[in-house]
């Protein structure tokens, strides 16, 4: 499972962590907790999501408390700096618009990012939110909306032929 | 407003990392040594224990826990085993053992047939409430892929409450042993390398299987859909007139109890389709999501005690009038 998930959980932690060393927190943290709790991973691609569903909960304690740092892992935390590193570099539009999301309640990043970031589908993000599908559904085309309204009074336009992500298969 | 294709598509541009893109691959340094400080913590109670099938499902919250909980390591596969051995080790010809174990009390038997096959192993049987006093050992960090499988389900006895796992005896290093502790509860499998100390047992309770959170609560108690019906010890034909007239659906959940009925049972299997009218009726629970519908927990002969109950119910719900 470790060597499944690890790619994912990462690149979730990355995604959504301003500092990779809060990133290597929310790692280390996440596989410890599954670790602890071996028991209740469930089987296949349900312990994905359990892990997603660990993991945006000790994302949401970190920023509530300032933990402190469990286990000095040096590797990872280079590891984790290049991972930072090597992330694009942001135009000035986009730098704008990251401002904005950034701006977002914190739920409709959340739910954007599950989708957009982890691709998720709305069962999948149903299954980690432990919500249902429905209020995914619903709350999803809210954070899509206020997006939406946030950039336009922001004056932002963006197209998206200008940027080279192609649009993946869409909820 | 842009269309939600838009946004997605804004939206991914700022992902840190590409989206499909892993972070990290769980074999370089980071993910290793994350993995050794995690290995070197003891996992979680049931990290070595195969899945639980609902009949490992005992119900022990229903009412006096305590009273219940001699109950808790019955099973139907041990119901059932009047000729199964309580353990079986085979080794096939390329160094592969396969091992069934379904009793765990036999740990001296079960430790003499790996040592006959050549695995290095140590069993040792902690009884409830207690654990083999940790460390034991150094742990293994670096365990050879193939090494051993997770317990499984034993095939064809789904619901029994023995596993079985394999092992590949021709990846052992030199001074590696299999250090085994299995409960009743659970079962440890932790590679050691260098001298093992014995197991000392002392109290710990993180091994105990932590009882479900039912999706059923009572129904017969005050509040209850069926409050002031009193179901318990009666048949199924005497019970089904009043849960018709009062409107409720039904599903049977065929109980399983062992001969001697110390208290406390397994759930064979729920079911909608009814039972025989002879049946007997232990209790009827409701269910917390489906208002309507109830839950008749059932055996197909009497028995002389409520196994719901280890007794009669009104020893355990005392109900003021």
């Amino acid at each position: 499972m470790y060597r499944e998930t690890y790619g994912l959980i990462t690149a979730y932690a990355a995604r959504r962590c301003d500092s990779p060393q809060d990133a290597v927190d929310v790692v280390a943290e996440t596989f410890a907790i599954a670790w602890r709790r071996m028991g209740e991973v469930p089987d296949g691609q349900q312990a994905t999501l359990w892990l997603y569903g660990v993991a945006r909960k000790v994302l949401a304690n970190h920023y509530r408390v300032q933990v402190r740092r469990q286990s000095l892992n040096v590797e990872l935390d280079a590891e984790m700096a290049d991972l930072y590193q090597a992330a694009p570099d942001s135009g000035v539009e986009l730098t704008a618009i990251a401002h904005i999301f950034r701006a977002l309640p914190d739920a409709d990043r959340e739910l954007l990012s599950l989708v957009a970031w982890e691709e998720l589908d709305r069962q999948q993000i149903a299954t980690v939110l432990g919500i249902s599908r429905n209020a995914v559904r619903i709350r999803l085309h809210r954070a899509r909306r206020r997006f939406a309204r946030a950039l336009a009074e922001a004056d932002v336009h963006f197209t998206s032929e200008s940027r080279s992500a192609p649009a993946k298969e869409h909820l | 407003m842009k269309n939600s294709d838009d946004i997605d598509v804004i939206t991914r541009a700022l992902a840190r990392v590409e989206p499909g893109r892993p972070g990290g691959n769980a074999s370089d340094a980071g993910a290793r040594a994350l993995l050794a400080a995690l290995a070197a913590e003891r996992p979680g109670p049931s990290a070595a224990r195969p899945r639980r099938r609902s009949a490992r499902r005992l119900v022990v919250g229903l009412a006096g826990a305590g009273l219940l909980a001699a109950g808790v390591a019955v099973g139907p596969g041990l119901l059932k085993g009047g000729g199964t051995p309580s353990y079986a080790v085979t080794k096939e010809s390329d160094g592969v053992v396969y091992v069934q174990v379904r009793d765990f009390r036999d740990r001296a038997g079960l430790a003499k047939r790996l040592e006959e096959l050549n695995v290095p192993a140590i069993v040792d049987y902690a009884p409830p409430g207690k654990w083999c006093e940790e460390p034991r050992g150094t742990h293994v960090q670096d365990i050879p892929r193939g090494l051993y499988s997770v317990p499984e389900n034993i095939p064809g006895e789904q619901d029994s409450q023995g596993w079985q796992m394999r092992i590949d005896t021709k990846l052992f290093k030199p001074g590696q042993t299999f250090v085994w502790t299995i409960s009743d509860h659970s079962t440890s499998t932790i590679l050691m390398s260098g001298p093992i100390a014995p197991c000392v047992l002392v109290p710990d309770t993180s091994h105990e299987v932590r009882p479900i959170k039912s999706d059923y609560r009572l129904a017969t108690t005050k509040g209850g859909s069926l409050a002031g019906f009193r179901v318990d010890e009666k048949t199924v034909g005497e019970v089904l007139p009043e849960l018709d007239r009062r409107g409720l659906r039904i599903t049977y959940l065929i109980m399983g109890v062992t001969p001697d009925n110390p208290g406390g049972y397994a759930e064979l299997r729920t079911q909608t389709r009814p039972v025989g009218d002879d049946w007997i009726v232990w209790e009827a629970e409701e269910s917390i999501r489906e208002p309507g519908l109830i839950r008749l927990l059932v055996t197909d002969k009497r028995f002389d005690r409520n196994p719901v109950y280890g007794g009669p119910r009104d020893s355990v719900i005392k109900e003021r009038s």
